[in-house]
């Protein structure tokens, strides 16, 4: 017979935190308690790329599911002209705000596509996987580039267009394609 | 790091905030686990800065007779986790599924009875009242000694020991219960034990 106190601990379950987020935490807490104000704020690099979407909560949802991404649950602001947040990736940052913000559309619903965003992750293979499994648009699969990564591209559920990498140091001489 | 105690390095962060950094380092990944373990993540994330500027700003209150500031900084989580029991509760469902399986020679039967307990005790876990839950979890995931979780929720040991006898009796109750329906669907031809 398990013991009530058993089966309580069969329910603890951990989960790891992505890298850098304690020192991030740090870094934050130091400008609280010291009063200083940092800019840009800790944990938010200097070059942010703001993405519109039509339907901004939809657009999470995939984005969590097909690339990794997390959102930053206390940044979402949600006012009469939709709702404004922010997902994370290892150290980086996107926003996420309704068509028309700042003058600018996703693809899906007629805006130019002028953006191609670069990310880096850790197993391009895996995520790949993951991106094709969840519903993501896939331009071309993993291969190797002279550069020394290897890439594949794929298009989000409102048009923006991706490309993941991972650097794997094989560099070959460019054929000029 | 540095070998001051606890309590000198609050005191020390009185004139000089930065020293409260040092607590941050000593503390800040036990409680996270904490945190994690209670509220998932993405929860955690924002409430772990919370706990610190909460404690930051009490600094002045700590009773620096306590050896170690873990416990206080345990009940300042603890307080802010009541307001998200709603997370709470979805977190402990969850992995009651996605619990992992028993032994592979365990027999289908037992297994699912295994989880539909692990469900029970889950949903007996989420509607415990609020200082019940904390004093559980406290002991059975965070393995805090009685008097450590006594000084984190400020109340006597005593209480402590009846709140977690309390906490005790409800699951018990609850997980008996479950294996009183199984007998009694097992008994009944109609019915399918593996169905509820």
């Amino acid at each position: 017979m398990t013991d009530e106190l058993e089966w309580v601990r069969r329910l603890r379950r951990d989960a790891g935190m992505p890298e850098g987020f304690l020192e991030r935490e740090r870094s934050k807490l130091m400008a609280h308690v010291t009063g200083t104000v940092q800019s840009p704020p800790p944990g938010t690099p200097q070059i942010v790329p703001q993405l519109p979407y039509e339907n901004v909560p939809a657009a999470v949802d995939f984005l969590e599911r097909a690339f990794g991404f997390r959102e930053r649950e206390e940044a979402r602001i949600e006012h009469a002209g939709g709702v404004h947040t922010e997902m994370v990736l290892g150290a980086g940052v996107i926003m996420l705000g309704g068509p028309g913000g700042h003058g600018t559309f996703p693809p899906k619903g007629g805006g130019n596509p002028s953006l191609h965003l670069t990310v880096y992750v850790d197993d391009v293979e895996a995520h790949f996987v993951r991106a094709r499994d969840a519903g993501a648009t896939i331009v071309s699969e993993p291969e190797d580039r002279f550069w020394g990564d290897r890439c594949y591209e794929a298009i989000d559920l409102e048009g923006h267009r991706w490309r993941f990498h991972q650097h794997t140091g094989r560099r070959f001489a460019f054929d000029g394609e | 790091m540095t070998s001051a105690s606890d309590a000198e390095l609050i005191a020390q962060s009185l004139p000089d905030p930065e020293a409260f950094g040092g607590l941050f380092d000593r503390h800040a990944p036990a409680l996270l686990g904490y945190l994690v373990r209670r509220v998932g993540r993405a929860t955690a994330e924002g409430l772990l800065g919370e706990v610190f500027r909460i404690a930051f700003e009490a600094r002045d209150r700590f009773d620096p007779s306590r050896r170690s500031a873990l416990p206080w900084l345990y009940g300042i989580a603890s307080n802010l986790l009541l307001k998200h029991h709603r997370t709470e509760g979805r977190r402990l469902r969850a992995t009651a599924r996605l619990a992992h399986e028993p032994a592979p020679e365990t027999g289908l039967e037992e297994r699912a009875s295994a989880r539909s307990i692990l469900l029970q005790v889950a949903v007996a876990i989420e509607d415990l009242p609020g200082e019940e839950r904390s004093v559980l979890l406290l002991h059975a995931w965070e393995g805090l000694p009685y008097p450590a979780i006594a000084e984190a929720l400020e109340i006597p040991v005593g209480t402590v020991r009846s709140r977690l006898h309390r906490a005790r009796g409800r699951l018990r109750e609850r997980i008996e219960r479950v294996g009183k329906e199984e007998t009694e669907s097992a008994a009944c031809p109609t019915g399918d034990a593996h169905d509820r």
